[in-house]
């Protein structure tokens, strides 16, 4: 039986988590458009993010606006030591070396949560006025959901803003078409890639946060999957672009919550399985995504 | 203006160009030709620093530059329109004139070099809102070059400038090119097609697979029988 009800119900839920990979895809395809660097270490920043907030919020009992605020400092800080420690030396060289180092800091910080943290998940306490139900006769929700939705259309909004309308945003995008002649500019290519890292870095943190207040737990390894599955929405929508990225986050986010929500029940746990059907399908359809241009060859 | 003394640049152990020095005096149109390989390119992206040479100096009104940024290279006032144009296809045409001018401050000279450069290619005004990867190739290459000027260079170092356009466009670049000369920018240029490059320039260079062959005057040039024969198609 068709309900309105829950199909819109369903719908909300995927539109939020089209909102947690549409965060994630941003930082990433920025990343992968300048450097063609799959970064896996995104996906640590998710995790990091999400336990940073628990132990300073939840713990130190710092008040949330000010924990968001020292997440995203702290992110991005993260993000820009990522770069300049690890990555800046090996440009240049094999782009697999920027691959492998990013798989690797990814696998470092997993097994230091494992390790510092726990082997066992948290439980992720939302704040009572995040957890407001409200009901109409067509939709449930609580507040935290009303409140990822926002943020996350605005983070959207300033960085697209950002990439559009200033200097440091237009030479991000030139820097991710052709870095060489980006150099020949006079950008200073080094900064903006810096740049680019910690403003993806803050909003991955940020999105740790989100993930743990909207579905009540965290754990070590949380990044992964949710940082891999980010990946695929950047593919989906077509490398490099950054309004593919957000679109390519709902597509995937709208797939994954309406496929198990519609499909019967013993097809659930297939729901990464799903995820990543889809990519399958838009490579063979589109192989550069739903909204991406054609890769030219660099020579 | 420019003096490249004795300049080798290798990728990885093979040099691309070997014990290379030439002069660019101010106000003159300089050509560097050869074929394909010959290290025209090279030496190019060397004075430019995006290339770091393995010997020899590079010196730039008097200054040692051999180990400048190339951004502060463009700071100085060096700027090169690179091979192939080096358009940046998903901006807009306005985008991409903004980002020739991007080490410099000021918004108000800068509007104002823009308004110049609009009435030097008043195509690129029609089409300042336009993605710069739409354009034909002759507009690519002007807004290539309107780009380099962005920067307000007092030198302006040409990658082919004439690569892959028709004839007529072709003439048209040369003309705008003397034009941009006599605003009193410096103008070093590479070209494999010697005939046109002659014309225009001043002074020009000969490499032949990475070394200086030959030198001289536009005339002096094409009356010697192996540059008609090997350059000249003649």
């Amino acid at each position: 039986m068709f309900s309105w009800s829950y199909f819109l119900q369903q719908t909300m839920n995927g539109v939020i988590l089209g909102c947690i990979y549409a965060l994630l895809a941003l930082g990433m395809t920025v990343v992968y458009g300048i450097l063609r660097l799959i970064n896996f270490a995104h996906g640590a920043l998710i995790t990091v993010g999400a336990f940073f907030v628990y132990f300073i919020f939840f713990r130190a009992g710092i008040n949330l606006a000010a924990s968001l605020l020292l997440v995203l400092g702290f992110g991005g800080l993260m993000g820009l030591l990522l770069d300049v420690i690890a990555y800046r030396k090996l440009r240049g060289g094999p782009e697999v070396a920027l691959l492998i180092t990013s798989l690797g800091f990814y696998t470092f910080v997993e097994n230091f949560m494992k390790m510092v943290v726990s082997p066992q998940p948290y439980s992720f306490k939302t704040p009572a006025y995040l957890a407001v139900m409200y009901k109409t006769s067509l939709l449930t929700f609580r507040s935290i959901d009303v409140f990822i939705i926002v943020s996350s259309l605005l983070i959207m909004f300033i960085f697209n803003l950002f990439v559009k309308k200033t200097r440091m945003g237009i030479a991000m995008r030139a820097t991710a078409e052709n870095l060489e002649v980006a150099h020949l500019m006079g950008i200073e290519v080094n900064r903006v890639i810096a740049l680019a890292f910690a403003l993806g870095s803050a909003i991955a943190a940020f999105t740790g946060f989100l993930w743990g207040a909207k579905y009540g737990q965290i754990a070590y390894d949380m990044g992964f999957l949710t940082g891999v599955k980010a990946f695929v929405a950047v593919v989906v929508g077509g490398v490099g672009s950054i309004p593919g990225a957000m679109v390519g986050g709902f597509v995937l986010g709208l797939a994954e919550i309406l496929s198990i929500a519609f499909l019967p029940t013993r097809f659930a746990e297939y729901r990464d399985g799903i995820v990543f059907g889809i990519l399958i399908l838009v490579l063979l359809l589109r192989p550069s995504g739903l909204m991406g241009v054609k890769e030219e060859v660099r020579v | 203006m420019l003096k490249v003394e004795n300049l080798t640049v290798k990728y990885g152990v093979i040099p691309a160009v070997m014990n290379v020095s030439l002069t660019v005096g101010r106000g003159q149109i300089v050509a560097i030709l050869g074929a394909n390989g010959a290290g025209k390119t090279t030496t190019l992206k060397a004075i430019m620093g995006v290339l770091r040479p393995a010997s020899g100096q590079i010196s730039y009104q008097g200054e040692d530059i051999t180990h400048m940024s190339p951004s502060n290279r463009v700071r100085k006032g060096i700027a090169l329109v690179p091979e192939g144009r080096g358009i940046f296809n998903r901006l807009t045409v306005e985008e991409n004139l903004l980002l020739g001018a991007y080490s410099r401050s000021g918004n108000d000279v800068i509007m104002k070099d823009l308004k110049e450069v609009y009435a030097l290619f008043p195509r690129l005004e029609e089409r300042k809102k336009q993605i710069a990867g739409t354009l034909s190739g002759g507009e690519q290459q002007m807004l290539a070059l309107g780009r380099g000027l962005m920067s307000k260079p007092q030198l302006l170092l040409l990658d082919e400038p004439s690569l892959g356009l028709a004839p007529l466009v072709v003439r048209e670049l040369y003309a705008t090119i003397s034009r941009i000369r006599e605003q009193g920018v410096t103008i070093l240029l590479v070209e494999q097609s010697a005939a046109v490059a002659l014309g225009a320039s001043d002074y020009a260079y000969v490499l032949e697979s990475g070394s200086l062959k030959l030198s001289g005057k536009p005339e002096e040039l094409k009356s010697l029988e192996d540059v008609k024969r090997v350059y000249l198609g003649g």
